[in-house]
């Protein structure tokens, strides 16, 4: 092996051991072509994704579907430094016009009346108080299986898990509500489940019997979302209406 | 027969044969002296790819290409929320930074002439009457935080009710709901710092949220408000997670968000 090396002195002579590229050398692309294992599953998965990226370029007719993104740069940017430059405008305004309170200090021996995180915390406290819908299992004698803090954490957990998982559970090309009824309802839920969930957080402070607040924290959400529903499905009908109106080219009048 | 080799590169033979007109020859001759010290060649190639550059034809936007700017126009604001949360995370950075000159994170007894004051809390009375500046700074500062997390909350809704959290977009997503996570866990810790009432009552919620994890509660409760009911250690605690760890994190998971968002480009309006 050792006396091989030595006998190639035409490959040594500029001191480094590179040896010129002649007919010989293979390309680039014949080196990937010819490994083996993973490097080669590789290969031929980035040749075929780059010929599905310029079939689809060149099959496409350039409707608004076929496009799956656009680039941040220049559009995007510039839109939103012009719009992102007035809202900084207006936290300054508003840390000038509204400065901020300071309170008592802190004292441990006396509780205020009023106990609250800041508004953004509000749905993840009133999920603490969801004591009441804690299942009492006859099997353990009425005993609860968790305790009712541990049931507001375990809700926080499973409601930030299901936000978690939308992407997966909804699929397809579907962009707009007027396209996806359902999942916008289920949006729609969501977010007014948020706003009385607040309002169940601080029920001493909301003006209403704090039975009937429990119910229609739990109500109103579903109401609201069938509501979206059935005027997303009845705008979806009035699109469809339009598009057909228009499908098919009429004779024009004699 | 010359040993010595051409210059192929004689600039004066070269100027003298060009017969210029005594301003072209100043010029050209000043020119030549500058780049041979200051390669101004390449600072001159720079400015030309500029100017091309910014005389280039805009290519068409999504909406522009089918006239839809005039429907769309009053979406961009909520198309814009993310880049404004960033921005509100830098001016909510920059403040914070100035006001961590003058804080001190201490629950021992203050110097301010007000009952049961703390260090924390006077430091902080004294950034809002004595400090230059300082009530407008903890304003801005308390106000940055406000938007931004108003703005992230907004974000999460325009991204879900448009479906950009599609495919291939999901990891994204993800990072998402991690970053408003963290965003709250940053509000959080920071609504604690001045060691007033609330801060501290909000802080007994946080201990009593800790202690009910089932199993490891009371070792939550120990790690992150280092006690079971607030005090110093909770203080110090929150202080380091709002002006140390958290910064980092924060910083780089946004900058991995933006990143991914750069790579898989902006899922318009359809």
């Amino acid at each position: 092996m050792a006396d091989d090396e030595h006998t190639d002195d035409a490959a040594r002579t500029d001191g480094t051991g590179i040896v010129p590229p002649d007919d010989e050398t293979p390309t680039w692309r014949e080196r990937k072509e010819r490994t083996t294992g993973l490097s080669r599953l590789t290969y031929e998965y980035f040749e075929r994704s780059r010929r599905e990226d310029q079939d689809l370029r060149e099959e496409s007719d350039y409707v608004e579907r076929d496009v799956l993104a656009f680039p941040v740069w220049p559009h995007e940017l510039i839109r939103n430094l012009a719009l992102t430059s007035f809202f900084v405008g207006m936290i300054f305004f508003l840390a000038s016009t509204l400065p901020p309170h300071l309170g008592a200090p802190a004292n441990p021996s006396q509780t205020p009346s009023i106990i609250l995180p800041d508004w953004y915390l509000y749905w993840s406290f009133g999920l603490l108080k969801l004591g009441p819908l804690n299942p009492d299992l006859a099997i353990l004698g009425g005993e609860k299986l968790m305790a009712d803090r541990t049931y507001g954490v375990v809700a926080n957990l499973v409601v930030v898990g299901f936000i978690a998982i939308v992407p997966f559970l909804n699929k397809g090309s579907a962009r707009r509500p007027v396209e996806q009824p359902f999942w916008a309802s289920v949006g729609v839920m969501g977010v007014v489940f948020a706003v009385t969930i607040s309002a169940l957080s601080m029920k001493n402070l909301v003006p209403l019997d704090s039975s009937l607040l429990f119910d229609l924290t739990f109500l109103v959400p579903p109401i609201a979302g069938a509501i979206t529903y059935a005027v997303l499905k009845t705008m979806r009908e009035g699109y469809m209406y339009d598009l057909n109106r228009r499908y098919y080219k009429l004779r024009p009048p004699k | 027969m010359s040993v010595e080799r051409k210059d192929d590169h004689d600039h004066d033979a070269w100027l003298e044969e060009k017969d210029l007109t005594p301003i072209e020859h100043t010029f050209l001759a000043t020119l030549v002296w500058l780049d041979k010290r200051l390669r101004l060649v390449d600072y001159l190639e720079l400015l030309e790819t500029l100017y091309y550059r910014v005389n280039l034809q805009m290519p068409k936007s999504h909406t522009e290409q089918y006239n839809l700017d005039n429907k769309f126009w009053y979406w961009y604001p909520l198309y814009s929320l993310g880049f404004f949360s960033t921005l509100a995370y830098v001016v909510a950075a920059i403040s914070g930074a100035l006001l961590g000159f003058y804080y001190s994170p201490s629950a021992a007894a203050g110097a301010v002439d007000i009952e049961g004051a703390t260090v924390a809390y006077s430091t902080v009375a004294t950034i809002m009457t004595d400090l230059n500046f300082g009530f407008f700074l903890r304003s801005l500062h308390r106000w940055a935080a406000q938007v931004m997390t108003a703005a992230v909350f907004l974000h999460m809704l325009r991204v879900y009710f448009t479906g950009a959290y599609k495919e291939p977009r999901e990891v994204n997503w993800i990072i998402g709901i991690v970053l408003l996570s963290l965003t709250m866990v940053f509000g959080y810790t920071g609504y604690l710092l001045p060691w007033d009432q609330l801060a501290f009552w909000a802080g007994q919620i946080g201990v009593e949220m800790s202690l009910s994890i089932p199993l490891i509660g009371e070792w939550v409760a120990q790690l992150v408000f280092g006690g079971f009911s607030p005090g110093q250690p909770t203080l110090q605690r929150m202080y380091i997670f709002h002006v140390f760890l958290l910064p980092f994190v924060v910083t780089t998971v946004i900058a991995i968000h933006l990143g991914l968002v750069w790579m898989q480009g902006i899922a318009e309006p359809h």
